[in-house]
């Protein structure tokens, strides 16, 4: 278990927090209106997870709470209490394993700088557990809030159905 | 052929920096943290444009958690730095000249404390008339914003005499063009992290795209030997040109001195809008004339550039400009003149296309209206006036010789995208007379197809030191290390020397160790700017390729007592050249070799001798032609179909070459229809990602083809040539074409104001009934 006080001088609000974090659990005394983001990149120093306008605007800070992408910068702590936060260090479920979309983007070349990569690859993640066989629309739908300055998105799109694809094959549906 | 991962086959390779990067595990230097490090805040000006009567920073410095206060006065060194010349100062101390001025850094325990200790500096400002056009700015009775006035640089370039040459013009056209304040958006704001040495040294972990000019720099600034910093500047999340400038790294380097503490910054949004460069502003004025069979008889271009406050490389950047507006085209007569102005809007600097999209949206726009005029297909009206092979380059000078813009012409005449051109138009007037070309479109929906050529130089140009260098080495480990100063920020830097190590030496990827982006460890390999680096690379390693091989052979043949005729580099090691048998690893040959292996070199980037300040020798060569749909009750332009041509020689990534394509494509549809920081007396009315809209994943839908021409003329020695910026060029021409095809509108400013494309629901009926 992850056990950590924010190194914040204790605030009077602080709160403990209880959530699972890809997938072990954690008890957090933070401020309750304390940011996601801030608690993944500073606090605990998951820098996996981006940062690029904390208005929600960007996605690079995608994350999955519950198995759904929320944007970290809008995020505050109180309301993670006995959720499941996953972030792109936790998504393929292990150090070494790649999760379908990451082999997908690595194959195609849906990255370059790589800076907007983790948001964009939990974002069609989360996309692709709930829908496994998506149309374009649905996964332009999916990615909509992730911006992308270096692709100009084509290698993303092809990830993305290429992902799809390796799911059939492993499906044995394909 | 059209490039894919198909067609690429085993040649599209997965990027040595890809797992790193889609795990989330690759650490950028923003995401960098030590234990006790302090946070650093740059308090920026509050005006665009006023004197500073007083500092105060005593309450701000007396706020528990806060451990140091930074004014002009705590500077060592030189108060000023730029690339090129330094007229800004790293602290203002009497006056401000644009809201992203910095006044006082903060460095404190956290970053709360830092935020709010900025507000406890009091600066009592004179605000003084703001020069936020660069019209206002020239006028005689400008404040002068520096000591020489208000024009950073001048440029001109005159051949005949172009006032005799219009009166004989059968046709002439006059437009100007205006293009907007776009920002690079690299999606990491700048940041770093600044580390005191215990030998007191200082570490700079910070983005660049030049780490030993940045070394330079803050050298100057804190008054140290420039051994006394080391610059780690790889990797990158996007530049564009944006981080080539120093941003905020005499801050962090000044902060980290002052505490003998870690200090780390990361811009927020807001400050990176505020504080770091843009595209420059143009407004290009073109007067352009031919004769009856659609020759180029006289071409009059004035360019006014409003490049801020400060000049970084405001002036290169208008240089570049003044070449680009002549472009692939023969003239008899030209006359071309430019002008930087300083101004208090926001700092205009170095952008991917370095002031070649805006001069180009402008000739190209030249092209199509003059075309359309004299009655001829714009693409065979281009032909007509196309430079050809043995051609001299825009300035006259001597250029490095391909048929790169016919190749890219014909290769773009003989694209689907264009042949459909030919069907759409025929298609659209049938529907103009009678009932729709059998397409299921609403009315309101119009397509056209356009098409633009791109000629540009890179490399920095005659004049400017532009230093290349690389280094090659056997490590204890067995490795083999490929040295470069260049930064990779996306681009895919490492993807191309690995591919060039692995075609070079025939040598496995695992057998290779790339290093970049450290200044104690590279050689200065100039800048990764201008779409250099990977022509630079492939011009080192075929110097070292000999010596370096030898070197290996020599050393395996002794020390297995073979015939180094005999001996073949391998995956794994030296092996016989025969059987292809692994004779000794290569772990081996460096723990037994009795001297290190390894080869280095340094030349200068190829310039031509023509004695002008920036003109360049080696050009690449694009095609662009694209395919929109216009709603007329909306006005909104969509891009469907892309095709982009572009003749730079061999393809060294196909991934790479792609994506720069591809991407650089989408910054240009971003400039052509979505993309203006806007400013009102001097001040950002677009402060974040909710009001500057880049394009999403729903812009860029449409398809995007890309065929390299990669035939060189017979004995050519320069290799590939840049590709990284010309993809972000031709697009929003081709763009205004096609809208003048769907529309019959003409746009000259971008991005495109909706507006002037939605037609009252009564003229659409009326075309859709032939009335
Ligand atoms: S940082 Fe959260 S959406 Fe941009
Ligand atoms: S890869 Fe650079 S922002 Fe997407």
């Amino acid at each position: 278990m992850i056990e950590r006080t924010n190194p914040l001088p204790a605030a009077a609000d602080a709160a403990v927090i209880s959530f699972t974090l890809n997938g072990e659990p954690v008890r957090l005394a933070v401020p309750p209106a304390r940011r996601l983001i801030d608690v993944l990149r500073h606090d605990l120093l998951l820098t996996g997870t981006k940062i690029g306008c904390e208005i929600g605007r960007c996605g690079a800070c995608m994350v999955l709470v519950d198995g759904r992408p929320v944007n970290a910068c809008l995020t505050m702590m109180y309301q993670l209490e006995g959720r499941r936060v996953t972030t792109i260090e936790g998504l393929a479920g292990g150090a070494e394993a790649l999760h379908a979309v990451q082999r997908a983007f690595l194959e195609e070349g849906g990255f370059q700088c790589g800076y907007c990569t983790p948001g964009m690859i939990v974002s069609a993640a989360a996309l692709l557990a709930e829908r496994p066989d998506p149309t374009d629309d649905e996964i332009v739908e999916a990615l909509s809030g992730n911006l992308c300055r270096c692709t100009g998105y084509g290698g993303i799109l092809r990830a993305v159905r290429r992902a799809v694809a390796i799911g059939r094959e492993a499906d044995g549906t394909g | 052929m059209i490039l894919t991962r198909e067609t690429a086959g085993g040649r599209w390779r997965i990027r040595p920096d890809g797992p790193g990067k889609v795990t989330g595990r690759l650490k950028y230097l923003t995401d960098l943290a030590l234990p006790g490090m302090l946070h650093g805040v740059v308090l920026r000006s509050a005006h665009p444009h006023a004197r500073i009567r007083a500092i105060r920073t005593e309450r701000a410095a007396a706020l528990p958690g806060v451990r140091a206060v930074l004014t002009h006065r705590d500077v060592p060194g030189l108060n000023a730095f730029g690339i090129s010349r330094q007229d800004q100062p790293v602290f203002c101390s009497d006056r401000v000249r644009y809201v992203g001025d910095a006044v006082a850094a903060v460095a404190a325990d956290t970053p709360e404390i830092a935020e709010r200790a900025l507000g406890l500096i009091e600066v009592d400002y004179e605000p003084l008339p703001v020069l936020d056009t660069p019209e206002k700015a020239l006028s005689p009775d400008a404040l002068k914003l520096h000591p020489h006035g208000n024009v950073l640089h001048r440029s001109e370039y005159r051949r005949g005499d172009v006032d005799a040459a219009f009166a004989e013009c059968v046709h002439v056209v006059e437009e100007t063009y205006v293009t907007p304040r776009q920002m690079h958006t690299y999606l990491e704001t700048e940041g770093g992290l600044f580390v005191p040495e215990p030998d007191g040294r200082l570490t700079v972990y910070a983005p660049t795209q030049h780490g030993l000019l940045d070394r330079l720099q803050l050298a100057r600034i804190l008054g140290v030997p420039e051994e006394a910093i080391r610059v780690v500047s790889s990797p990158i999340g996007g530049s564009f040109g944006g981080k080539d400038e120093l941003n905020i790294q005499p801050y962090g380097a000044l902060l980290a001195r002052a505490t003998g503490r870690p200090v780390k910054i990361h811009h927020s949004r807001r400050e990176s809008v505020r504080a770091g460069l843009k595209r420059h502003p143009m407004r290009i004025t073109m007067k352009t004339g031919i004769d009856a069979s659609g020759r180029l008889l006289a071409h009059r271009v004035r360019i006014v550039a409003d490049t801020g406050p400060y000049a970084t490389l405001g002036a290169e950047v208008l240089n570049f400009a003044t070449e680009h507006v002549i472009g692939p085209y023969r003239y008899a007569n030209l006359d071309v003149e430019g002008v930087s102005v300083y101004t208090n809007n926001g700092m205009s600097g170095e952008f991917r296309g370095f002031g070649g999209n805006q001069a180009i949206f402008a000739l190209e726009g030249q092209m199509d209206r003059l075309a359309e005029l004299a009655g001829i297909d714009p693409w065979e009206f281009r032909l007509i006036n196309l430079r050809r092979m043995g051609d001299p380059g825009p300035f006259g000078q001597q250029i490095a010789q391909t048929d790169g813009a016919y190749q890219v012409w014909v290769k773009l005449k003989e694209s689907p995208l264009w042949r459909e051109r030919d069907s759409l138009k025929r298609a659209g007037e049938a529907s103009a007379s009678a009932q729709s070309g059998g397409a299921a479109r609403p009315p309101w929906i119009r397509t056209g197809i356009g098409a633009a050529m791109v000629m540009h130089g890179f490399g920095l140009g005659y004049g400017i030191p532009d230093p290349a260098a690389g280094r090659l080495r056997l490590a204890e480990d067995g490795r083999i290390e490929a040295i470069f100063g260049y930064e990779e920020f996306g681009q895919g830097l490492f993807a191309a020397i690995e591919a060039l190590m692995i075609d070079t030496f025939g040598i496995g990827p695992d057998d290779l160790r790339i290093v970049v982006g450290d200044t104690d460890r590279v050689p200065d390999s100039g800048s990764s700017t201008a779409s250099r680096t990977t022509a630079m690379i492939w011009q080192a390693l075929r110097r070292m390729e000999q010596p370096f091989r030898r070197k290996l052979l020599e050393a395996a043949a002794r020390l297995t007592g073979r015939a180094a005729g005999g001996l073949t580099l391998a995956p794994g090691g030296v092996a016989d050249a025969e059987s292809g048998v692994l004779l000794i690893r290569y772990a081996d040959l460096a723990a037994k070799a009795e001297e290190t292996i390894g080869a280095q070199v340094h030349f200068h980037f190829p310039t031509t001798d023509l004695e002008r300040i920036g003109a360049h020798f080696l050009y690449s060569y694009a095609a662009v032609a694209v395919k929109v749909e216009v709603n007329l009750l909306t006005g909104r332009v969509r891009v469907l179909d892309q095709y982009h041509a572009v003749a730079a020689g061999p393809v060294v990534n196909p991934m790479g070459y792609v994506g720069q394509i591809e991407g650089g494509s989408g910054m240009a549809l971003g400039f052509a229809l979505l993309e203006d920081a806007v400013m009102e007396n001097g001040h950002y009315l677009t402060g974040n990602l909710d009001t500057y809209l880049i394009p999403t994943i729903a812009d860029s839908r449409g398809t995007v083809a890309v065929e390299p021409v990669e035939e060189l003329p017979e004995g050519d020695p320069y290799g590939p040539r840049g590709i990284g910026e010309i993809g972000s060029v031709g697009l929003a021409p081709a763009i205004a074409e096609a809208i003048h095809e769907a529309t019959g509108v003409r746009v000259s400013r971008l991005p495109v104001d909706p507006a002037l494309l939605i037609r009252r629901p009564e003229d659409l009926w009326k075309a859709v009934d032939g009335r």
